[in-house]
């Protein structure tokens, strides 16, 4: 184990990793309590064949590269990859969905390039890329939050519908639908304003959708706590949402027909998993303080761009990814510079 | 003497040089006509099979629409063009080919453009008997998102056969819209933006047929 | 006397063998030379697409590579360059007319990629490398299987992206070998979910990059082996293939 050379993050050993990545999972516990009250117990069931692929998936490639299997399993970073995908995709989507996902982010995100430390990309962010991308049609249906669909889905409905795609008593329409951005979106084509969009049934009337804006509110707190117990710097947070507020706000204002208002970007699809828990991982982020703004920043830009005029109606995985790539570049124009040295 | 030898230094290399120059031209000549000559040649020898491919595959996808067996005229050289950018959502000039039986009226067959699918113009195909009903519809060329709006293609989803023998009549206007707004077409999951845009083009394009009546067949 | 011209055969034979290993895995143009990546990259997305752009850039090989070992002798070092490309642009204009011609609707899918097979550095790279400096009878042979070996690549990842991406094995064959071969089309799975990514550009460079990565892991395996044997230590590099 000492022979294998540490990049960022500069661990000294696996417990202190092990320790930061217990606080990530903690902090997600509100959101996934919030979910579960919301959309039922799928993303339990997910949950758990996340974790059964990582395993499995895990100790088969460390066998492969003849590297140990117990230390590197239980640093638990693995663990933040699956819960990562796990809340980006639909509760109730098949459960190869979530399997392929997982496998893909494990293989191409983190151990072809050398296992935890050396992967330029976020491997959650590439496994749900993955999933975006070769199963766009199961990926836009989601779960509708209780309110909406009438019906509060139990368990065992859960279970039957990610095992066999079947659902027990009503039809899997009328238990799915488009998320909120993708309603806008669709909606913006067929020439509907987005206020009327946002007024209509499926938001309940109000101003910010339900379900959807409770999680990022819960993942808001959670990401609050990991800031009191400093296992995440304040520049993601704050580069992240401080600019998409700003951007989303300008929009708005110039245009509120067009461009839904900065409360509605913010509390949408997964603004708040990304800021506190996704874009702030050490190893695929910038280092320095200023480039861990401006990294963050750019992926807002990048969001923002992707909602509005991109093909898909989320742009968190496409502009945490791009950011990725140009972190060594970011990295080397913001190193802090020397005392006493001029350029 | 001395200055005499000093010019023939200086021309000599220059001569060659220019000699050089003359070869190598001449070579390249030799080699571009010789490939020109050839190409000109295969494009005589292939030029009629390619035009009767072309012919063929016209051929082909209009039989998909309308069976051979309804018709007994050359339907490719029975052609009349046609422009209404309103209707057909192109300002280029649109062929209609007639379908006829012994002569009498079978069906017309053209092509059509949405233009407001998710990616791009979808061009379309389609085939409307003399009374006004469908016989069938096919996409031929989109750029749509893979996965959720190409199930317009036949090879992808039975979809676009839900148009073969439906008619545009006063009562059923509300027919021609997916099921999500109260028509009679499924919207694809995750995609409706796809299909909404092809029943549009179908219905503007079957309103255009109303519209001309009979005096696209003359 | 026999036995003198037997040895001149067999030493031929040994070229022959020589260059076929070459084309084929050593110098593979695709896996090895990395040469002519943007049509194999874009149109491999099934296998019928592969065999098509396979064959069409091994045809204007042979032609390329025969026509420029006629003429080495004859054209002199300054236009060299150009009478090549005017060759190799001949050969493609012409195979692309007859592929318009004779497989109508494959020419449409592969589109733009036929005549930008001039644009292929393999083939001038093989006119220039060693047809101009070879007889034409290993000309021919080295342009034959250079040609097999980048359409073998190009035919495999087409297979591995149709299958993994479309869940099918020899679809739309019927494009190259007529109507009969629409029955060679294979269903792998029956309620198969495609993964998409395997057919489109992503999937291109995923693949290719296991394809390499698949060749130089064999490569490592014979060098481990032959170090075995040998009892003595070789470096080996695995971003190159010995020589």
């Amino acid at each position: 184990m000492a022979t294998i050379p540490h990049t960022s993050p500069f661990t000294h050993n696996a417990s202190s990793v092990r320790k930061v990545m217990l606080q990530v999972q903690i902090a997600a516990f509100p959101a996934l309590m919030t979910h579960i009250y919301f959309f039922g117990f799928g993303i339990t069931i997910q949950w758990t064949l996340a974790v059964l692929t990582l395993i499995i998936v895990e100790t088969a490639l460390l066998k492969l590269r003849n590297r140990p299997v117990a230390p590197y399993i239980f640093d638990l970073s693995g663990l933040i990859t699956v819960t990562g995908i796990v809340f980006c995709i639909p509760p109730e989507s098949p459960w190869w969905v979530i399997v392929s996902g997982v496998t893909f982010a494990l293989i191409f995100g983190k151990h072809l390039y050398g296992g935890l430390g050396y992967n330029p990309f976020n491997p959650a962010m590439l496994g749900y890329a993955f999933l975006l991308i070769s199963f766009p049609a199961e990926l836009t249906q989601w779960t509708l939050p209780s309110e909406v669909s009438g019906h509060h889905i139990s368990f065992i409905e859960s279970f039957h519908l990610i095992f066999t795609g079947q659902s027990l008593n009503l039809s899997f329409d009328q238990l799915t639908g488009a998320t909120p951005l993708d309603e806008v979106k669709t909606a913006l084509a067929m020439g509907v304003p987005v206020t009327t969009t946002l007024n209509s049934t499926n938001f309940n009337g109000e101003q910010i959708p339900y379900g959807w804006a409770w999680i990022n509110v819960a993942f808001f707190i959670g990401g609050l706590w990991m800031l009191y117990k400093r296992a995440i710097r304040w520049q993601y947070p704050v580069g992240f949402l401080g600019s998409l507020a700003l951007i989303a706000y300008v929009f708005h204002w110039i245009d509120p027909d067009t461009y839904a208002p900065a409360s509605f970007h913010l509390l949408t699809g997964g603004i708040m998993l990304a800021a506190f828990f996704i874009i702030t991982d050490p190893v695929t982020s910038s280092t320095t303080p200023l480039g861990r703004f401006i990294y963050a920043a750019g992926i807002a830009v990048l969001v923002y761009v992707i909602r509005n005029w991109g093909a898909f109606p989320d742009g968190i995985a496409f502009g945490i990814l791009i950011m990725n790539m140009f972190v060594p570049l970011i990295d080397q124009y913001t190193q802090p510079r020397v005392v006493g040295y001029r350029r | 003497m001395t200055e005499e030898k000093d010019i023939q230094k200086t021309i000599q290399p220059k001569q060659e040089l220019w000699q050089k120059m003359l070869r190598a031209a001449r070579l390249l000549s030799i080699y571009t006509v010789i490939g020109v000559g050839i190409l000109l040649l295969v494009k005589q020898l292939t030029n009629e099979p390619i035009q009767t491919a072309e012919k063929q595959v016209l051929l082909d996808t209009i039989n998909q629409l309308l069976p051979s067996k309804q018709y007994d005229n050359n339907l490719l050289k029975d052609t009349i063009e046609v422009t209404a950018p309103k209707y057909l959502h192109t300002r280029d000039p649109v062929t209609v080919y007639r379908a006829r039986n012994n002569g009498e009226p079978v069906a017309l067959i053209l092509t059509t453009h949405a233009p407001d699918g998710y990616s791009g113009d979808i061009k379309i195909m389609l085939a409307v008997y003399e009374d006004g009903r469908i016989a069938g519809v096919r996409v031929l060329k989109h750029k749509e998102t893979p996965g959720l709006g190409d199930k317009i293609e036949l090879k992808k989803s039975n979809w676009i056969l839900g148009f073969d023998g439906l008619k545009l009549r006063d009562d059923n206007n509300a027919l021609w819209s997916v099921r999500k707004d109260g028509g009679g077409f499924d919207q694809f999951t995750g995609a409706t933006i796809t299909p909404r845009a092809v029943i549009k083009a179908v219905k503007n394009a079957l309103m255009f047929i109303q519209d001309k009546g009979a005096k696209l067949y003359e | 006397m026999s036995n003198s011209s037997n040895n001149v055969l067999t030493d031929k034979w040994a070229d022959y063998q020589k260059i076929a290993r070459n084309g084929l895995w050593n110098n593979n143009q695709a896996l090895v030379a990395l040469l002519g990546l943007c049509p194999l990259l874009a149109v491999t997305n099934n296998t019928v697409n592969g065999i098509g752009l396979g064959l069409a850039t091994m045809a204007v090989l042979i032609v390329s590579n025969g026509l420029v070992s006629l003429i080495r002798d004859h054209v002199s070092d300054e236009v060299r360059i150009p009478v090549f490309i005017a060759i190799i642009a001949s050969a493609v204009t012409v195979i692309d007319l007859l592929m318009e011609a004779y497989l109508h609707t494959l020419h449409g899918i592969l589109g733009i990629f036929i005549p930008l097979i001039v644009t292929n550095c393999a083939i001038l790279g093989r006119a220039e490398a060693y047809a101009s400096k070879n007889t034409v009878d290993k000309s021919l042979v080295d342009a034959f299987f250079m040609g097999l070996g980048f359409a073998l690549v190009l035919i495999v990842l087409g297979s591995l992206r149709e299958i993994i991406g479309n869940g099918t094995l020899f679809d739309q064959m019927d494009l190259m070998f007529g109507e009969s071969a629409k029955a060679l089309t294979i269903h792998l799975w029956d309620d198969y979910h495609p993964v998409l990514l395997a057919i489109l550009p992503p999937g291109a460079f995923i693949g290719l990059g296991l394809l390499v990565a698949l060749k130089n892991a064999i490569e490592q395996r014979k060098a481990a082996k032959a170090q075995n044997v040998l009892g003595v230590h070789v470096s080996v590099n695995p971003l190159r293939a010995p020589e």
